[in-house]
């Protein structure tokens, strides 16, 4: 019977314009979001190897200079991207590429407006992501609101019933008709997804299976609320009208209010006003004081009066003491901003109970590695490398500062020291291991289809009901 | 109430149905036997249809019960149902789909394995037009659209059929064809339950009529004395006589 009613749906889908229609709409646009974003990707991936193997040749190169002078111009790293960043590129553009790394600064591109939060302001941008999150669900909508209801209008439901047809059969039946329609227009990102597995890189399975199998499950909850819908509604217009409300709440205003519910309960500071705290909290009167005192201790450890008697550099020694008192401050201060936006993003997550498109947005976001928490890890990264670069510059002026008569102010390092800082890299961990920046997400998607499954029982109920109104 | 010796197809006993406050169906009781032509006449809210649909399974009796060819809906539903067809005044089919589509899916939702070919007899054989087999149903006229319904019931080979206001929008020649195609059926054997407002049609076709007023059965006859009966008269002598009560 399911087969039959399978074949029966889709003869009258194939009839009907308004299916055929607009599923050409929406792999059109598929299409040339698809198209779109790969152009862009290749073009960026081509000009992040480029700046990167230029980046690392004048850092090669820069020729003879002082380690200190060297810091300052500092060293420039490319975040790397996922294949998946093609189908959603998530907060990528509001958080930059490229990290600079220099002496006694921690940067980050959070310090743009756009990202001190991670207020998500997308809507406009055409890209596959959108289309599966906000556009598809649509799409469902439209082709399935009526798709129950209607029956019941025309009465071809009552007499199915009298003609002993199952209840259960015949919703299952409906169920995939709709969302098999939904899946067929994402076979092309798996197609895109497996093809990238096979031949590409920056991709891995288990960040593609995350990926396909929540939106899978995405598409299946929208096909459920839309049938569980046109089941009650007495007339398709209502369902129509309950769903495009319920589409409207979950999709486009609920995300809004919880975003800006988000920032209202944990607030940050914006870009200027954290900029001018942090530089208000390294140079105090205390850093003098600490440095005085570090520069006490050394010449009593030594047993000299002035840091020229010391058996090294002293500018190298207090350079790196300076390095390592700011990165304490960078370490209380980022850190206190990376737990709010954090608390943010997770208060964020939570609603996704209310809104099936919070959690896909989510988990879509951490499984192409393009939303906060993958920033803050490549950020993390790099300001553990900018450490490592100041030690090592730091260490060289004081090992070597009094080889030169005019002891360090003069001393240039050259392509030898360039040589031992180590080339960047990074590449993200396994998501399985980021759970906690998706697990809400991935729990109330699991949520929402558990609920609608057993709000299924109750659809069914309802039509096997037919006729008792 | 044609003859006793026949089985009886559709039993209805003490039957009572309310809604809220409203009672619908008031301790009713009648039999459609096997190749019997019952009418169920009445004026709207007198309880016809909501008496079919106990009969069909979609309401179950607040008291009484229905028996169709020894299976009571309010047990088996979907058992009980398998048993008769049910021709609603407007028949509903979907009108993407052409009258032999429309046939072949409610005859194999019902279960009933037929060729493309037998199920293009059965159209056939109820006199709708050939041109019209392969055209969708939304081009049909209400009387095309009855015809496909009577198709289903002969899938079905169904036991009971239930028509509700059948002729009702119908014009007279196609109301003509309808009908012979009910007594057609009777004559196969099937217990045909007819709620109707057509007076005349009850007279022509039925073998027993039975009038319906605010819940209550009112009046029955059969066999000859429908016939002879000024049916016009005693329908409206009982529905008045129970409406001034």
């Amino acid at each position: 019977m399911l087969i039959l009613i399978l074949k029966k749906e889709w003869l009258e889908s194939k009839r009907e314009g308004r299916t055929l229609w607009l599923s050409r709409i929406i792999l059109l646009l598929l299409a040339c979001a698809l198209l779109s974003s790969w152009h862009s990707y290749q073009q960026l991936q081509i000009q992040k190897t480029q700046v990167a193997k230029s980046e690392r040749e004048r850092w090669l190169n820069q020729g003879e200079k002082g380690p200190h002078a060297a810091a300052h111009y500092g060293v420039y790293i490319i975040k790397p991207d996922t294949g998946l960043s093609v189908l959603d590129p998530g907060l990528t553009d509001y958080q930059g590429a490229v990290l600079r790394l220099e002496a006694h600064k921690k940067n980050d591109t959070l310090f743009r407006n756009i990202q001190d939060s991670i207020q998500m302001q997308r809507f406009g941008d055409l890209n596959s992501a959108f289309i599966f999150q906000t556009l598809l669900p649509l799409l469902i909508i439209l082709l399935g609101f009526n798709s129950i209801a209607a029956e019941r209008e025309s009465g071809t439901l009552k007499q199915l019933l009298a003609n002993g047809l199952n209840p259960k059969t015949f919703y299952m039946a409906k169920v995939f008709a709709l969302s098999g329609l939904a899946l067929l227009l994402f076979v092309p990102v798996v197609l895109y997804i497996v093809y990238w597995l096979l031949f590409g890189d920056n991709i891995t399975a288990d960040r593609s299976a995350l990926f396909i199998v929540s939106y899978i499950g995405y598409l299946f909850i929208w096909a459920l609320m839309t049938l569980i819908v046109s089941s009650y509604a007495q007339t398709a217009r209502s369902a129509l009208i309950s769903l495009l409300v319920i589409w409207a709440l979950g999709c486009l205003l609920l995300p809004k209010f919880a975003i800006d519910n988000a920032e209202k309960q944990y607030p940050t500071l914006s870009s200027q006003m954290f900029q001018s705290k942090l530089e208000s909290e390294i140079y105090t009167p205390e850093r003098q004081q600490a440095i005085a005192k570090f520069k006490q201790d050394t010449l009593d450890k030594y047993g000299v009066d002035n840091v020229d008697q010391l058996p090294f550099a002293w500018s190298g020694a207090q350079l790196q003491f300076g390095e390592k008192f700011s990165d304490k401050v960078f370490d209380r201060l980022f850190g206190q901003r990376q737990m709010q936006l954090e608390a943010q993003s997770l208060h964020y997550q939570s609603a996704a109970i209310f809104s099936p498109f919070i959690a896909i947005q989510t988990i879509s976001m951490a499984a192409a590695a393009t939303d906060f928490a993958h920033h803050q890890l490549f950020s993390n990264a790099g300001e553990i490398h900018r450490r490592s670069i100041q030690a090592t510059l730091n260490g060289d002026l004081k090992d070597n500062g009094l080889t030169t008569r005019n002891r360090s102010k003069n001393y240039q390092g050259d392509h030898h020291l360039w040589g031992k800082i180590p080339k960047f890299s990074y590449k993200y961990p396994p998501i399985g291991q980021l759970t906690s920046n998706y697990g809400r997400a991935v729990i109330c998607l699991i949520l929402w289809l558990v609920g609608l499954i057993s709000l299924s029982y109750f659809a069914i109920r309802r039509i096997k009901n037919e006729g008792q109104q | 109430m044609k003859n006793d010796a026949q089985t009886n197809v559709i039993s209805v006993t003490h039957l009572s149905k309310h809604f809220a406050e409203y009672q619908a169906v008031n301790d009713i009781s009648f039999t459609v036997k096997q190749g019997e032509i019952l009418a169920l006449l009445g004026p709207n809210g007198a309880g016809k249809t909501t008496t079919i649909n106990c009969i069909l399974g979609f309401l179950k009796p607040d008291a009484g019960s229905v028996n169709i060819a020894g299976i009571n809906p309010a047990k088996d539903v979907v058992a009980a149902r398998k048993q008769l067809a049910y021709i609603p005044e407007q028949v509903a089919l979907y009108s993407k789909l052409s009258g032999l589509e429309n046939l072949t899916y409610m005859s194999k939702i019902a279960g009933v394995n037929k060729t493309t070919e037998q199920f293009r007899q059965l159209l056939n054989r109820v006199n709708l037009p050939e041109h019209a087999t392969d055209k969708p149903v939304g081009s049909y006229s209400k009387g095309m659209r009855q015809k496909v319904g009577i198709a289903i019931a002969l899938a079905k080979s169904a036991k009971a059929l239930i028509l509700d206001e059948p002729t009702s929008g119908l014009d007279p020649s196609a109301s003509h064809e309808f009908s012979e195609l009910i007594q057609k059926l009777a004559k196969e054997g099937v217990a045909i339950l007819m709620a109707t407002h057509d007076l005349y049609r009850a007279q022509e076709d039925a073998h027993a009529v039975a009038i319906m007023n605010q819940g209550q059965l009112v009046y029955s006859l059969d066999g000859d004395a429908i016939k002879e009966a000024q049916l016009e008269s005693l329908y409206l002598e009982h529905v008045r006589a129970v409406s001034t009560c």
